[in-house]
């Protein structure tokens, strides 16, 4: 009779997981047949796998915070202006590939299904930092002092709201008379930070200027398909 | 050609789009905090946005967007506290809130999140990936920039965990029974 073989834990994983080759598998499978602990053991692994799976088949819904925001942003966006170059990159890439496809060069996928169009520039606000509120306004006067033509957004969302709300905004003369200079400049607001606040009871009330948005993310993926270039401040 | 390039625009936009569920659950489960989860999806969909031109393959497109909720993930922790190394993260155990915190009905469920919030970070991250998300374990190997053997040795490590925790009797039930 034959010695049941010992598979160690990290095979009957990945034969649960389909993670092993035919051959592997069909030695597991064979052994299982002669050996009772090994189906037991395994039974025990796929439980614990399955277990997982249905511990998070329903998540709570998203809780947007109020009051703390990840660490990450506040020291990611000391360093002023993060300049969003994926679009942008996509763009001198492509502008690259049209006049010399080099062998093997690297152009990403994404640089050339998503081709930016200069002169149409989206800004992404989401802190209250009055530094950065600085960052997205000086950014948006400095380009249209160069491409008066262009067409300029600022959107908005989470903390960066509050440029856009009269009763937090230190700039509202600055958006009018930006907005009276330019009229192809536009202040986009996130309609899910509003609903956000306005469900804790805060009355949002924004400057005359903004437009909103359902959700920032959905603008900036729109604009993106649309060619805009896209910087996060 | 301009129809085609706009069709795959749509399809990729929609799929960022669509990945935020995805991405929020997968971060639930490794802070049990529905706040800080959404804050990391959201970060994780403008970062990505904004990287799209190191996106090499749209097949590839959600191990990606896990790779960068991973980094948005340590950035958090790191900004908790700044002594970590990587090492150290993966083997942090859990000080989060657990599962307790929020409204739970069902007791299985909340048993499950107990225990996988009890686990190290680095096995919490590893049996998530495999079990939730599907990834083969060279994809969570490069999602999480870790060798493939960790991959392995971490997710034994976490379903021995859970495999204590959730299917074997307690101790005192397991000597009653010897007794017996």
């Amino acid at each position: 009779m034959n010695q049941p073989r010992d598979f160690s834990d990290e095979r009957l994983n990945a034969f649960v997981d389909n993670q092993l080759g035919v051959q592997e598998c069909d030695e597991i499978l064979a052994a299982i047949a002669n050996d009772a602990d090994l189906g037991q053991r395994l039974c025990a692994l796929r439980s614990a796998k399955e277990l997982v799976r249905h511990a998070y088949g329903n998540v709570p819904p998203a809780r947007h915070r109020l009051d703390r925001r990840l660490p990450v942003w506040c020291g990611a966006l000391a360093a002023s202006i993060t300049l969003i170059v994926g679009v942008l990159a996509g763009w001198l890439g492509h502008q690259a590939t049209a006049t010399a496809e080099a062998p093997g060069a690297a152009t990403s996928w994404a640089g050339r299904v998503f081709a930016a169009e200069p002169g149409r520039i989206l800004i992404h606000l989401d802190s209250s930092q009055s530094e950065q509120m600085d960052a997205a306004l000086d950014l948006a006067e400095a380009y249209l002092a160069k491409a008066s033509d262009a067409r300029i957004e600022i959107i908005a969302n989470h903390r960066g709201l509050e440029l856009l709300r009269v009763d937090t905004t230190p700039y509202a003369e600055r958006i009018a008379g930006l907005k009276a200079q330019h009229a192809r400049v536009g202040f986009v607001a996130c309609g899910q930070t509003i609903a956000r606040l306005q469900g804790v009871g805060v009355d949002v009330e924004l400057v005359p200027e903004t437009t909103v948005a359902r959700t920032a993310i959905e603008h900036v993926a729109e604009r993106v398909q649309q060619g805009w270039t896209y910087l996060k401040i | 050609m301009k129809w085609l390039q706009s069709r795959e625009q749509r399809e990729l936009v929609e799929q960022i789009k669509d990945s935020r569920l995805r991405l929020y659950r997968l971060a639930f489960a490794w802070c049990h905090d529905a706040g800080l989860a959404d804050d990391l999806a959201q970060e994780t969909l403008t970062r990505g946005l904004s990287r799209l031109d190191q996106l090499r393959d749209s097949a590839r497109l959600m191990g990606w967007l896990f790779a960068i909720l991973n980094r948005c993930w340590i950035d958090h922790l790191r900004g908790r506290r700044e002594d970590f190394d990587d090492e150290m993260l993966a083997e942090l155990p859990s000080d989060l809130p657990g599962p307790d915190s929020h409204v739970e009905r069902q007791e299985t469920v909340s048993r499950v999140r107990t225990a996988i919030a009890a686990l190290p970070l680095g096995q919490r991250q590893v049996v998530t990936l495999v079990d939730l998300e599907d990834f083969s374990y060279a994809e969570v190997a490069e999602i999480l920039a870790i060798p493939i053997g960790t991959v392995m040795s971490r997710l034994c490590r976490a379903r021995a965990s859970l495999k204590e925790l959730l299917l074997e009797p307690p101790v005192a039930q397991r000597h009653l029974r010897s007794v017996k």
